[in-house]
């Protein structure tokens, strides 16, 4: 989910990553149960199999036929960087983010309620920003934690959110364990009023 | 031979079928019209199992209800290999054990009611499976990182995976997304791709059946 659009993440033989509406265009089935061969999506209901760029590659119940180029998926754009994955929408002119050094993704979480910008999470960590990369991500410093940590939230409305942290590639094993305890305590900072 | 009153959409039948299946055991299956027919409770049925719950499994002249266990006795009448129910990981098993009967009591739940229109407090039963989804993707991150795969450190799965698996596997069916949770996506396809293992209805399978064009 990204805000309240459902999306279906996958990566090719190709190394590409791509993002699709999670949406099939024959009967909408959800594309993320889908299967992937080489660089082609499969739909797992009726096998309609899609290409790299969301074309429509096969049906099979009509084997003979080449698909309309009008059968497409809807297709958002993505890419890697940081060890997380970025999705933007296709009329958004957004920059991928250019983020130094290599990093390894640790833990994603689920909270209840996301936070209201990357400054509220920061405060939420107990960290101190170091530099902002969008408004849903930055990297941080956190007090007793010997590597800064890149931190990034989405927002999905009433689904609540997701917190990924990534650390660096070269950090212990000391720090990812100790940046993975620090994202469990943020469910309790981001939580629903209502719950316990 | 093993009888196993039986119910292909039951997450607690599929526990059962499994191990019989790793443990090739022969086995012969009666199936109970659980949905809509209620099979479960008739007096026939109470006979059998006076909680009216499925599975239930009749071997040598027992009877023995419960999910757990049955998986329990199958795999310390059975298991020559002493790999499902290791005698020294006991406690550990015994509380995934009861961690799955909590599974029961929400996502299945939840199940139920979106399923087969069970009338219950539906978004409780989901509050609590998010809950546990929460505590297992923990967990599991944790046991990851230790070098390990299954829910019990050892170097193959054990009953405790067995008894978890089903209704995690099945939570969409009762509402609840499973994409908040990666480490228990990794687990779920290890398991998944076990020997033997054989996919029920809504467990989505990791590879096509057979090769489409």
């Amino acid at each position: 989910m990204i805000g309240d659009k459902d999306i279906a993440l996958w990566r090719g033989e190709d190394g590409k990553i791509r993002a699709w509406e999670n949406r099939c265009p024959h009967r909408g089935m959800r594309l993320s149960y889908g299967i992937v061969r080489g660089n082609t999506l499969t739909c797992l209901y009726h096998g309609w199999s899609y290409d790299g760029t969301g074309g429509c590659a096969g049906i099979p119940a009509h084997p003979d036929l080449t698909p309309p180029k009008t059968i497409r998926t809807k297709v958002y754009r993505a890419a890697d960087s940081g060890g997380m994955i970025w999705v933007a929408n296709p009329e958004e002119a957004t920059e991928v983010p250019a983020i130094d050094g290599a990093w390894a993704p640790n833990r994603s979480i689920h909270v209840d309620v996301a936070p209201a910008n990357i400054a509220a999470l920061t405060e939420g960590i107990g960290a101190e920003l170091q530099s902002k990369i969008t408004d849903h991500a930055a990297i941080l410093r956190v007090p007793n934690i010997e590597e800064d940590i890149l931190v990034a939230f989405l927002d999905m409305k009433e689904h609540g959110a997701m917190i990924h942290t990534a650390v660096p590639a070269k950090a212990t094993e000391a720090v990812a364990i100790a940046v993975s305890k620090l994202s469990t305590h943020l469910r309790q900072v981001f939580k629903a009023s209502s719950a316990a | 031979m093993i009888q196993l009153h039986d119910y292909p959409l039951s997450g607690n039948c599929f526990k059962v079928r499994f191990l019989m299946d790793q443990l090739d055991l022969d086995y012969q299956s009666t199936l109970v019209d659980f949905y809509p027919g209620y099979e479960h409770k008739s007096p026939r049925f109470l006979k059998i199992n006076p909680l009216g719950q499925l599975p239930v499994i009749e071997d040598n002249g027992q009877t023995i209800r419960d999910a757990q266990a049955i998986l329990v006795y199958l795999a310390t009448a059975y298991d020559t290999s002493g790999t499902w129910f290791p005698r020294d990981r006991q406690g550990e098993i015994y509380q995934w054990l009861a961690f799955a009967d909590e599974l029961t009591g929400s996502i299945s739940a939840a199940r139920l009611h979106d399923a087969m229109f069970y009338s219950l407090d539906v978004a409780k039963a989901r509050a609590r499976g998010t809950k546990l989804l929460r505590i297992v993707d923990e967990h599991l991150w944790f046991t990851e990182k230790d070098g390990h795969d299954w829910l019990v450190p050892l170097p193959h799965p054990t009953i405790a995976d067995v008894a978890c698996l089903p209704y995690i596997a099945l939570a969409e069916e009762g509402g609840i997304d499973l994409a908040p949770y990666p480490s228990v996506a990794r687990w779920m396809e290890r398991f998944m791709r076990l020997e033997k293992f054989k996919p029920m209805p809504g467990m989505m399978p990791l590879e096509m059946p057979k090769e489409t064009p």
